[in-house]
């Protein structure tokens, strides 16, 4: 196999440890990151049993803020995954390409990060353009693969543990090995590193950090794009409701008393403003002001348990997140409401006409539109 | 001593969360398959594809009194290429008029231009702060 060509060799400077350690630590911590906010995502999202009913409804921000952070801190990420890649590069060549049954698995681990972590940013950037090119279900296998990417990486900073230690500053006994003149060319590059996570972040991020607005150019999402300013996900075509027409309309209440009231008996009832973000797992989010009807009072009128868990159920026909489940800390929030409007007019249809729930602290996809009951549960 | 077991404890941590996540990927038998093609595939095409055109690009473009900030040019125009990928390329009908609102096209080479005269007025004040730093001849 070894030839004039392979394995190559590699002239150029940097790829080297101390410049791998300084680029590693900062995408360690952009990974730990995305994966703590993507697991309080999931677990926002799809709550195991035990935690179903005990979900905080504060901070209010809460899911905006977390979610986010999760997709700023992925593509933050992409940069400084290149650049580390290209810093350690040159080792895929290394000559034997195995030395022990260790060096074997190190390098399995290896491989197993560097394929996770492309795959998750590439699979995360993808979804918040909503492109779907791959033939697995999304949700469940970036889900999957975080805490395979997670662990290798736990592993990869245990093996390389000395390494990182040797070369942690600039006058660590490791990078003072390394050949001086290489300094100011590597601090040029990471100031570049730096530079372009700056560059992507700042480009990025007012889909969910709104004082930065004006300079989203390549987020999917705009805040100000949507009916009554507000992006959509699902609109009513796409849920199949199409106008609703209000004479017919009818909000089910059931419980241990259970009624049913028409709209404008809903309308008739003790209105509420609440100032409540929407904030979408695909990372944008855009704070609101509702009014409508607050749930509690409704669960009081239906003599509702203190603790009893809700469903809502929405007059959707197509599409998933019909049904959406919140536990007493939700529900008895005094800001959760069944807003009926928007932004000082009536909701429109694609933001859920004539009735939908606003929550604090909620993922976007459980705020259910187009509301046609409420249950209560035991 | 602690460091070597704080060492072990951490591997074997990596590993068990390593183990977490194969089990939730084999319980779903019929995503399998496609997960290890996508996930070989994201190696693939960095390693053979990505990887040698930067270091290539590298090689020609990057050398000379200016490097750094060309190098810099380069990692800040591609990393932006990069992440505004899937809102330039995405084919098909979006979801609703609220997905993907922006001229892409138009802010992708907007950043590049930025970029490229951020690049050059940074090179201009280097040369200028360095001439005046040098005695008149």
């Amino acid at each position: 196999m070894r030839s004039r060509f392979f394995p190559p060799v590699f002239k150029g400077r940097l790829h080297d440890a101390r410049t791998a350690t300084s680029i590693g630590r900062w995408l360690g911590l952009a990974f730990a990151v995305c994966f703590c906010t993507g697991l309080i995502s999931h677990f926002m999202q799809h709550p195991p049993g035990w935690l179903a009913g005990e979900l905080p409804s504060r901070p209010v921000w809460g899911y905006r803020f977390t979610q986010g952070l999760h997709v700023a801190s992925g593509i933050a990420a992409i940069p400084l995954l290149l650049a580390k890649l290209w810093t350690v590069y040159p080792r895929l060549f290394e000559w034997p390409p195995v030395r022990s049954v260790r060096h074997a698995l190190e390098r399995v681990s290896v491989a197993v990060l560097v394929a996770a972590a492309l795959f998750e940013l590439a699979t995360g950037l993808l979804n918040t353009a909503q492109w779907y090119p791959w033939p697995f279900s999304f949700v469940e296998v970036h889900y999957a693969v975080a805490w395979l990417l997670i662990g290798a990486l736990v592993l990869h900073i245990a093996v390389k543990a000395p390494e990182i230690a040797a070369h942690w500053s600039r006058r660590s006994a490791g990078t003072l090995s390394l050949p001086a003149e290489d300094a100011p060319d590597r601090r040029s590059l990471l100031a570049a590193v730096a530079a372009a996570v700056g560059a992507v972040t700042i480009t990025t991020v007012g889909q969910s950090f709104t004082p930065l607005k004006d300079l989203t150019l390549l987020a999917p999402r705009h805040p100000d794009h949507g009916p009554e300013g507000l992006p959509v996900n699902r609109t009513a075509a796409a849920a199949g409701v199409g106008l609703i027409h209000p004479e017919r309309y009818r909000l089910t209440i059931s419980g241990p008393r259970p009624y049913t009231l028409t709209l404008d008996e809903l309308r008739a009832l003790p209105q509420h403003e609440v100032e409540l973000p929407i904030a979408c797992v695909e990372g944008w989010s855009k704070s609101a002001h509702w009014t409508g009807v607050r749930v509690v009072d409704l669960l009081e009128r239906a003599g509702a348990p203190v603790h009893a868990r809700v469903r809502v159920v929405s007059l959707q026909t197509r599409g998933g997140y019909r049904v959406s489940e919140m536990g007493h800390e939700h529900a008895r929030d005094p800001l959760t409401l069944l807003a009926l409007r928007l932004n000082g007019e009536e909701l429109s249809p694609d933001h859920g006409y004539p009735v939908r729930l606003i929550a604090p602290n909620r993922p976007g996809v459980l705020q259910t539109k187009w509301v046609g009951r409420l249950e209560v549960l035991s | 001593m602690r460091v070597k077991v704080l060492r072990l404890l951490a591997g074997a941590a990596g590993l068990a969360l390593m183990g977490v996540g194969a089990s939730l990927l084999l319980d779903r038998q019929q995503d399998l398959m496609g997960v290890l093609e996508w996930l070989g595939g994201a190696v693939v095409l960095h390693d053979a594809l990505l990887a040698p055109l930067v270091l290539l690009v590298g090689l020609v473009l990057v050398r000379g009194g200016v490097r750094g900030p060309i190098r810099g040019a380069l990692l800040v125009g591609g990393a932006l290429t990069a992440v505004a990928l899937p809102v330039l390329l995405r084919p098909g009908p979006r979801a609703n008029s609220t997905v993907l609102p922006l001229d892409y096209p138009r802010n992708w080479l907007l950043t590049l231009v930025a970029v490229a005269t951020f690049t050059v007025l940074l090179v201009v004040a280097k040369e200028v702060r360095r001439s005046r730093r040098r005695p008149p001849s």
